[in-house]
C-alpha cells in the first residue's frame, strides 16, 4: 500500500460505478423504447400523435424527459468514460487487438464506444431541435422532409445498436441468459425497434411531401 | 490425398538484439497426415532454422506452454491440427506476457503475481494434523472445484482479453476463475468481505467488460463465462452489504 492509495482508499468505489453504469444504461434503454412507442402513435393517426404530444406538454413531461436525460445520460457517460481507452497508445493497442483476434464481441465493444460518442452529439442536436421546434405532426413531418430524414435514420440505427449491444453485455456479464438465445432475442427486438422507427420516419417524410 | 504445401509466417524477435525489429519470417513445408503445430514447429527448427524459439512440454494440452496466436486466435499449438488451417498461417506469440523471443513468452511471472494478489491458497486457522484422517468433501463440491482447477495456465484467456492488453494489473479470467475455485472450497475460511477487497474492484471482476474472448478461446473449455458471472454476483452481493468498520 502506498500513501496516496491509503489516503484515497474506497473499496466500494469500483462496484458503485459499475452499478451506476448498468442502471443508467438500463434506464436509457427503457427511455428509448418508450420514446419509440410514443412516436409510433403516428401509426394510429395524426390526432393520436398530436394528442399525446399535447398531453406531454401540459403535464411537463417534456422538460421532465430532458432533466431525466441530462441526469441519467450524464451518469452513464461519467461511468462508461472510464472504460474507453483514453491514451493514444491504448487506442492503438485495442484496435490492433480487435483486428488481430477476429472476435465479433471484441469488435462490438469498439463500435459501442464509437456509437456512444456519436449518439451523444446527435442526441444533443435532436433534443435542441425538438425543444425549440416543438412536437407536432406538421412541424415534425416538415423537419423530416427538409433535411432531417438521414439524420434521424442514422440516430435510430446508432441508438438501437448501442442499446442492444449494451443489454447483451449486461446479460453476458451477470450470466443470466445463454448467449445464443440472447443474440436471438435482442436481434428480434432490434429489428422491431428499427422497423417501427423506419416506418414512422417514412410516414412523416411522405406527410411532409404532401404538406 | 494431395499433399499441401503449407506456408507459415512466424514472428521473429530476439530481445537480446533490439536493433532488429520484430518481423514475420516465411517458412514452407509439406503437410503430413495428422500433423499438429507441435510437429510443424519442431520440423522447422530441426530442418530449417535452429534459432527458432517456441515452448512445448507435454504436446497434449496439459502443460499450457504452447499458447500462441494462430491466425490471430489465442490457442494451444499442440492441439491445433494443420488440416484445420488454411494454406497460409500466421503465428504470433501471446500478447500481455513478457516476450522471451519469437513465439516464446513467460507466463510464469504473470501467473505467480496473480496468485499472490488473489492469495491463491486455502485461508484457515485450523492447525493441520498429519495423523488425522483426511476430511471428506461432498462430491458435488469437489467436482465444482475441479472444474476451475482444470485451468492449465496457458494464458490464452489473458492474451485474447482487450482489457488485459491495456491494463497490466487486471487479473483476467484466469485470475477470477482462480478466486472462484477458493470461494467454492469449504476449507477456505475467507469471508465475502475479504474476497471483495481482493477482487471486488477494477483490477478484479469489475474490470471485466464482458467481451468473452476468454470464454470463446479457452483451449480446455473451462466455463469462464460462468465463473466470471459467479464471482461477479458474489462480489456484487458483498459490495451491497459492505459496511465501513
Amino acid at each position: 500500500m502506498k500513501l496516496q492509495k491509503a489516503l484515497s482508499y474506497s473499496p466500494r468505489a469500483d462496484f458503485i460505478v459499475e452499478v451506476i453504469q448498468m442502471v443508467s444504461g438500463l434506464l436509457l434503454v427503457l427511455f428509448l423504447w418508450t420514446h419509440m412507442l410514443f412516436v409510433a402513435s403516428i401509426l394510429i393517426g395524426s390526432n393520436a400523435f398530436n394528442g399525446l404530444s399535447l398531453f406531454m406538454e401540459k403535464n411537463y413531461l417534456l422538460p421532465a424527459a430532458i432533466v431525466f436525460l441530462v441526469l441519467v445520460g450524464g451518469a452513464h457517460i461519467g461511468a462508461v468514460i472510464r472504460r474507453i481507452p483514453s491514451r493514444w497508445a491504448e487506442q492503438k493497442i485495442v484496435w490492433k487487438h480487435a483486428k488481430l483476434i477476429h472476435h465479433a464481441d471484441t469488435w462490438s465493444w469498439l463500435f459501442q464506444s464509437v456509437t456512444g460518442a456519436a449518439i451523444l452529439a446527435l442526441a444533443i442536436i435532436h433534443i435542441a431541435v425538438v425543444t425549440y421546434g416543438g412536437i407536432d405532426v406538421i412541424y415534425s413531418s416538415g423537419r423530416i422532409k427538409h433535411g432531417f430524414l438521414v439524420f434521424y435514420a442514422v440516430l435510430l440505427l446508432l441508438a438501437e445498436y448501442h442499446a442492444s449491444v449494451g443489454l447483451y453485455r449486461i446479460f453476458v456479464k451477470w450470466g443470466w441468459v445463454k448467449r445464443h438465445k440472447l443474440h436471438w432475442v435482442l436481434g428480434v427486438i432490434s429489428v422491431l425497434t428499427v422497423g417501427i422507427g423506419a416506418t414512422v420516419l417514412w410516414i412523416f417524410f411522405t406527410m411532409g411531401v404532401h404538406a | 490425398m494431395i499433399e499441401r504445401e503449407l506456408t507459415f509466417r512466424i514472428m521473429r524477435y530476439n530481445p537480446d538484439e533490439p536493433e532488429k525489429k520484430p518481423h514475420l519470417q516465411e517458412f514452407h513445408l509439406t503437410e503430413e497426415p495428422g500433423m499438429s503445430l507441435f510437429v510443424v514447429l519442431n520440423k522447422l527448427r530441426e530442418e530449417q532454422d535452429p534459432t527458432l524459439r517456441f515452448d512445448f512440454v507435454c504436446r497434449a494440452s496439459i502443460c499450457g506452454s504452447c499458447g500462441m496466436l494462430v491466425n490471430g486466435r489465442p490457442t494451444l499449438a499442440c492441439k491445433t491440427l494443420t488440416k484445420d488451417l488454411p494454406d497460409v498461417t500466421t503465428l504470433l506469440p501471446l500478447p500481455v506476457f513478457k516476450l522471451l523471443g519469437d513465439l516464446s513468452v513467460d507466463t510464469g511471472v504473470w501467473f505467480r503475481d496473480m496468485s499472490f494478489r488473489t492469495e491463491s491458497w486455502v485461508h484457515t486457522d485450523e492447525t493441520f494434523d498429519p495423523d488425522a484422517p483426511e476430511k471428506r468433501m461432498d462430491n458435488a463440491v469437489a467436482l465444482e472445484i475441479y472444474e476451475a482447477e482444470r485451468c492449465i495456465e496457458c494464458g490464452c484467456c489473458i492474451g485474447g482479453c482487450a482489457t488485459a492488453n491495456i491494463k497490466p494489473d487486471f487479473i483476467g479470467a484466469a485470475g477470477v476463475n482462480r478466486v472462484a475455485r477458493f470461494m467454492v472450497d469449504p476449507r477456505d475460511k475467507r469471508t465475502e468481505r475479504e474476497y471483495f477487497e481482493v477482487v471486488g474492484n477494477e483490477d478484479g471482476v469489475f474490470g471485466c467488460i464482458g467481451l468473452m474472448a476468454c470464454d470463446d478461446n479457452c483451449p480446455v473449455g473451462v466455463p469462464l463465462r460462468d465463473q466470471l458471472a459467479y464471482v461477479r454476483r458474489k462480489m456484487a452481493s458483498a459490495g451491497w452489504r459492505y459496511q465501513k468498520v
